[in-house]
């Protein structure tokens, strides 16, 4: 069968052709060069851009406390519901006091600011963080080259000694060879013997000088390889270093933080001790308020980088280097590649479900898409085309 | 129902483009299919590319300081090479027994199916064995997998490698003139879409620049597609064979005939 044939004959095929091309236009748009801009344009533009950041951290961050007060309150009403169903006055249980507005308001302020300012501070850390492991990386290789060129530099050395070495050595045996040479009564057959014996002495060194520069080579890749694996568990070691240090400045401020909240309103302390049942359900409303909260921050966070990622592009098309949509063209963009992404599904679970019926009804054990010959077998496009079209009629 | 396969008509099948479907259904249990992004899914792979990936970064940084120290053309190749040599070699280190282990289990359950030929799952629109559970199990197992004890049977589905076809001088040549009308024509239809009006007017340019391409397309490359398509279609006569896909969606057994569609269009 062909699949992608019997797409574009679906009924819904042209909605998506004219999404396919609305997508394309956005991004051909997008890759066409733009007139450049004076330094003090792109300097303004780049302020805005700032501007708006600063202002997707704030409405995530006041989003995310926002979302945190709402659950915490309505957890405090399941479990106390929970704890007066059985008979247990929620104050003995250790559940606080409900707060009132204005509290409750004046909490809000508070932990949005809290969140703020730990969300700067995690961010210049993990800055620093980032800097400190990659300036450790490059000195620890750049030691390791040093190491590794120190030692090839010896090698080299040591071979040209022996080099030095050996001519030294059979100097006046060569010499005393050469001057047999020079005496014109030397036979063809004594010439012959005395160029064997300067032949000798020129491989015996050549051997002994290649013999110790296979030896180095190999001891150099040895080395090398030595270096890359200690460089390697240096960096590992130093990398996990600060990353401990990191995550315990980061725990540290947390905890400041939670306290900090914790401090605007303090629970009564428990005296009754709570039947095994009751704590459990007190569990699992905590489990199910904190994944709702979890999912809800999750979608504010994701939101707030598919911003960033927009004013990141705007950033980079600012300076020249960017090929993507950005602004209202990229949230147009994406709105285009959803819709392109749900009609795409839709088409092509109509076109498999009408294939799969099709072939029990004509009774095939098997239906493959993309063949590039089928000698014995039934190209079924045309019959699942026919099929499709006669539905929307 | 299923209906049995009559040599007879396959043979009338073989010669003639349009057969009624009862006449020609065959009959095929010995083909099986695998959901190969569920493998790659799994904890070892999953924990394996991670690995690798570090290792990739880590390489990154000594290969941007290595040509950074280089001096000459040659120096740079050299050190590319030596790098990728590296990367190489980590990627068989950590992937390697994992991929025999699947290729293994892959062979032991398509024998104990008797299959003659498994195909990626994505290429399934109905029928065929699903063999995914039965390799992860035995993949996730802490037992050694064996040998199959026989190679797998003859099997009446080919398969033809499509990047080994598309590296003859005839394609490259045609691709490369397609990309060069492409750059060609983008100024042209660059300058069309500034000075269209309104989004319908640009996706309409768009869609005028598409069909341009399309159409030099398969100005360019049809002739030399149908003449590979003929060819394949010729060999999978020869050798009694129904279908033939692929390389790139078989993942077990099948019967190559690529050298053999290679020599065809080179006659």
């Amino acid at each position: 069968m062909r699949v992608d044939d019997a797409i574009k004959r679906d009924p819904l095929y042209p909605q998506l052709d004219q999404l396919n091309n609305a997508i394309a236009a956005i991004n051909f748009e997008a890759s066409l060069p733009h007139a450049p801009l004076t330094p003090a344009q792109i300097a303004a533009q780049t302020k805005d851009l700032n501007t708006q950041l600063q202002a997707a951290q704030t409405r995530a961050n006041a989003i995310i406390a926002a979302k945190q007060q709402e659950y915490t309150q309505q957890e405090h009403d399941a479990e106390v519901t929970a704890v007066k169903a059985a008979g247990i006055d929620p104050a003995a249980a250790g559940l606080g006091q409900v707060m009132n507005a204005t509290s409750a308001r004046q909490a809000q302020a508070a932990a949005v600011a809290a969140q703020q300012g730990y969300a700067e501070y995690q961010r210049g850390i993990i800055a620093q963080d980032n800097a400190a492991m990659q300036s450790v990386a490059q000195q620890l290789s750049r030691a390791a080259d040093d190491k590794y060129r120190a030692r090839a530099e010896q090698y080299q050395q040591n071979e040209s000694d022996l080099s030095l070495k050996l001519a030294q050595e059979d100097s006046s045996q060569r010499m005393a060879l050469r001057t047999q040479l020079s005496t014109l009564a030397l036979s063809v057959d004594q010439r012959k013997s005395v160029n064997d014996q300067l032949a000798a002495l020129d491989k015996k060194e050549t051997d002994q000088l290649s013999s110790l520069r296979n030896a180095d080579a190999q001891a150099l890749a040895a080395y090398r390889k030595q270096l890359a694996d200690q460089t390697s568990a240096q960096i590992r070691s130093q990398q996990s270093a600060i990353q401990a240090q990191t995550g315990a400045k980061l725990a540290e401020r947390r905890n400041a933080v939670g306290a900090q909240l914790r401090g605007l309103g303090s629970a009564p302390v428990p005296t009754v001790s709570l039947p095994p049942d009751l704590r459990r359900q007190l569990g699992q409303i905590h489990q199910e308020y904190a994944a709702k909260f979890q999912a809800d921050a999750q979608q504010a966070v994701e939101e707030y980088q598919a911003t960033k990622s927009d004013l990141d592009a705007q950033f980079a098309a600012l300076h020249g280097q960017g090929t993507t949509a950005t602004g209202a063209a990229a949230v147009q963009l994406r709105a285009l590649q959803k819709r392109q992404a749900q009609l795409q599904a839709q088409i092509q679970d109509q076109v498999q479900r009408e294939a799969v019926r099709l072939a029990k009804q004509m009774g095939f054990s098997l239906v493959l898409d993309d063949v590039q010959a089928a000698n014995g077998g039934y190209d079924l496009t045309n019959d699942l085309i026919h099929d499709l079209e006669s539905q929307h009629e | 129902m299923k209906r049995r396969y009559i040599a007879t008509l396959l043979l009338l099948f073989g010669l003639s483009a349009a057969i009624a479907p009862a006449a020609i259904a065959a009959d095929l249990t010995d083909v099986g299919f695998i959901d190969q992004s569920a493998l790659g899914n799994l904890p070892a792979f999953v924990a394996a590319n991670a690995q690798l990936n570090g290792y990739k970064n880590q390489l990154n940084g000594q290969f941007a300081a290595a040509m950074r120290g280089a001096k000459t053309d040659a120096d740079k190749q050299r050190i590319s090479l030596q790098f990728q040599q590296e990367f190489s070699d980590k990627q068989n280190e950590l992937l390697g027994p994992l991929y025999q282990r699947t290729q293994l289990a892959i062979a032991n359950v398509s024998s104990a199916h008797k299959l003659s030929v498994v195909v990626d799952k994505r290429i399934v629109i109905y029928g065929g064995q699903d063999i995914t559970n039965d390799v992860i199990s035995a993949v996730r197992s802490s037992a050694a997998i064996p040998q199959p004890q026989a190679s797998p049977p003859a099997s009446p589905i080919g398969f033809v490698d499509q990047s080994a076809l598309a590296n003859s001088a005839d394609v490259k040549s045609a691709s490369n003139q397609l990309q060069q009308f492409q750059a060609a024509q983008q100024p042209i239809y660059a300058k069309r879409f500034k000075d269209a009006s309104g989004d319908v007017a640009k996706q309409q340019v768009m869609a005028d620049y598409n069909k341009a391409v399309q159409d030099e397309q398969n100005k360019l490359l049809k002739p030399l597609v149908d003449q590979t398509k003929n060819a394949t279609a010729a060999v999978a006569r020869g050798k009694n064979l129904l279908l033939v896909i692929d390389r790139a969606d078989v993942v077990f057994g099948g019967t190559d005939i690529t050298q053999d569609v290679q020599n065809a269009l080179n006659k």
